[in-house]
């Protein structure tokens, strides 16, 4: 993989400089079943440059999950670009692309999607055993997350025996530990009561901010909406408005 | 191994140890097929092994050293000559031979006449050497009436019972053995029953009769010669690595000596055991295909059930093959325990309650006959840890194709779609 600038690598994190963290050029996504054509997201162009805190929002079938996924390399755009850090995402083998998630984005999803069978701390350390991070340094940095994000004393344990919130808590803290460029979210807070999503958001306003890491949501929250510094609105699975409140 | 491979191999573990009544059900079926495989394969070893040994010592044992054409041309044209009796002798006298062999029997056998008051009727007429016809021949024990022949006899015969009761022939009684001699002569011997035998086999009870083999070789004018030298060995599986040693050992008289396995004196025998091992084949191929369907049912419904599962591992950065090996390790490992476990089960039943032999006599109450060979209903199972290792090794074969296809569904599951999935 390499990027279209020139890559500074630090302590496991990867930015290129000065590169936006995210870029779409005329997006677009289309289903045909039956032969019935369904536009998922229709030409999105759109820029979300280093360390923003992003919302896309929008009604449910807005296509703000699917432009999410292809962001993530999950799922590949009918036509159109993506580039990730300068990387062309849509020109990347299943393996790169698989190396890329790994390497340089972070994932949270709606229903946690924590392994059942890892215990909290092997979750939140999962990504850091595939970068092949020696054992002592992963214990490192994710106790020290999980005294941050006030996981600590609950290392052991399985996800089943964790609340909501604590296991929304542990996907954050794998999404964020291998300190990736990108953090792409859906839905965080969905499932969970307002006082544990407001400390959820703020935990991960407060990683943007000291971490410098690019958070992208996909979420009709408005308690995650008022906190961005930016609302991207889709109808239709195209951009209707692109707000910016720096 | 390296860190993803160790991340594979704990996933797969703890798959397995999430659903321990779903991993238990199907390995029982594993256990369950491996123990019945140990079991069947020991039986049905230890049935062959006692057709093949009642067959041989009935007949020309394990190994038998002929003239070439004795076996299609059963005349005295075809002997063996005192000289070549003496070769083989040497030959028998190699460490490796003397290690895989129980005893050897000379015999010399002519198509006669056996004549009384009463009938004449054909008989298949035998020289032995009585003192090695009882290592060697399960014949003595047999005996219905009088006795077996002692190494001092001379003008006595050992009378299938059958053939004794149409010729009106009792313990003691006289009759006249006729054959055609070296010279091509007809030649008549008068010989005193001694004993007479009921083997079960029906051909050797109406036309069989052993006479010492000093007097056949006088009577016949052949003396020192013999139409065949049996061997009985220690394992039939030793038949092909002492007839090669006989046949190099032999090399020098090619036209007059020619070694024979079991498999070509009793092919009877030989198609009857062949066919055994089919029935037993298919009957492995059914447990195999239970063993294979426990797998591929229990690794499917595991994918099925974890499909968001395998979404997230993607979307963490497992690659499509490595999530397909998470899912072949399990299937492996399920296989490779249950196996071991049935292993170990079968052999415990074997040898717990059947090492003294499975009793068929309530079956069947009585000694058996079949393509020549007297079947005792009481099979002793023996176990061959080759063909042990070798089920296996089947199992594990088994276990990973089975393995292949969830696997290779595993890694077909679409990321995006998965994550939309209801566990």
């Amino acid at each position: 993989m390499s990027g279209g600038n020139g890559n500074e690598v630090s302590t496991g994190r990867v930015r290129s400089i000065g590169t936006p963290a995210v870029r779409t050029e005329g997006l677009w996504k289309v289903y045909e079943h039956d032969g019935i054509r369904v536009e998922a997201v229709r030409d999105v162009t759109l820029t979300i440059e280093q360390g923003e805190f992003v919302v896309l929002a929008g009604p449910s079938g807005s296509g703000k999950t699917t432009l999410l996924n292809m962001v993530g390399g999950l799922t590949r755009p009918s036509e159109g670009g993506i580039w990730i850090d300068g990387i062309d995402v849509t020109s990347l083998s299943e393996r790169d692309l698989a190396r890329l998630r790994l390497e340089r984005l972070g994932f949270v999803f709606q229903a946690y999607n924590l392994l059942p069978v890892l215990t909290a701390l092997e979750n939140a350390e999962f990504t850091l055993l595939l970068r092949d991070v020696p054992a002592e340094e992963r214990r490192k940095r994710v106790e020290k997350l999980f005294e941050r994000i006030g996981m600590g004393g609950l290392e052991d344990r399985r996800p089943g025996k964790l609340s909501g919130g604590q296991q929304q808590r542990v996907a954050v803290a794998r999404a964020v530990v291998g300190e990736p460029a990108l953090v792409l979210a859906d839905e965080p807070t969905a499932n969970l009561d307002t006082a544990t999503s407001t400390a959820l958001i703020d935990l991960m306003a407060e990683l943007n901010r000291d971490l410098g890491t690019t958070f992208v949501f996909a979420t009709h929250d408005t308690r995650l909406m008022d906190r961005a510094r930016r609302v991207v609105r889709l109808v239709d699975g195209g951009i209707v408005d692109d707000d910016r409140r720096d | 191994m390296s860190a993803r491979g160790r991340i594979r191999l704990r996933l797969a573990l703890r798959n397995l140890r999430r659903h321990k009544r779903r991993s238990l059900l199907s390995g029982s079926a594993m256990v369950l097929a491996m123990a019945l495989l140990v079991f069947s394969r020991t039986i049905a070893e230890g049935g062959h092994e006692e057709w093949i040994d009642s067959g041989v010592r009935m007949g020309d044992g394990h190994v038998s050293v002929q003239a070439p054409e004795f076996r299609t041309r059963r005349t005295l044209d075809y002997r063996l000559s005192p000289e070549a009796r003496a070769a083989v002798r040497d030959a028998l006298g190699s460490e490796i031979l003397t290690e895989r062999l129980v005893a050897t029997a000379p015999r010399l056998m002519i198509q006669g006449l056996a004549s009384s008051s009463a009938a004449a009727l054909p008989a298949l007429i035998v020289g032995i050497d009585p003192e090695a016809e009882r290592v060697f021949s399960a014949l003595d024990e047999k005996l219905e009436e009088g006795r077996w022949l002692e190494p001092d006899d001379r003008l006595r015969a050992y009378v299938g019972a059958r053939l004794a009761s149409r010729l009106k022939l009792k313990e003691g009684s006289r009759f006249v053995l006729t054959a055609q001699d070296a010279a091509g002569d007809i030649t008549g011997q008068m010989v005193r029953v001694a004993g007479t035998f009921r083997s079960g086999i029906p051909e050797m009870d109406e036309g069989y009769i052993q006479i010492p083999i000093t007097t056949a070789q006088e009577w016949l004018g052949v003396p020192g010669a013999a139409t065949s030298e049996a061997l009985l060995l220690r394992n039939s599986r030793d038949v092909g690595p002492v007839r090669r040693d006989l046949e190099a050992s032999l090399a020098d008289w090619e036209g007059d000596a020619s070694v024979l396995e079991w498999r070509e004196s009793m092919p009877e025998l030989d198609a009857a055991v062949r066919m055994d091992d089919w029935a037993d084949y298919v009957f492995h191929i059914m447990l195999f295909v239970i063993a294979a369907t426990a797998i591929v049912n229990t690794i499917l419904m595991s994918v099925m059930y974890r499909t968001r599962e395998f979404g997230v591992l993607r979307a963490l950065g497992l690659e499509r093959g490595e999530v397909g090996r998470v899912v072949f390790i399990e299937g492996m490992i399920l296989t490779a325990i249950s196996g071991l476990f049935g292993m170990a089960l079968g052999a415990a039943i074997v040898w717990g309650f059947f090492r003294n032999g499975l009793d068929f006599s309530a079956i069947w109450d009585m000694e058996m006959e079949a393509a020549g060979v007297v079947i005792d209903p009481v099979i002793v199972p023996r176990f061959h840890w080759n063909q042990i290792l070798q089920s296996l090794a089947f199992i594990l074969v088994i276990g990973s194709l089975a393995s292949v296809y969830p696997a290779w569904r595993a890694t077909r599951i679409d990321v995006a779609e998965a994550m939309k999935f209801e566990e």
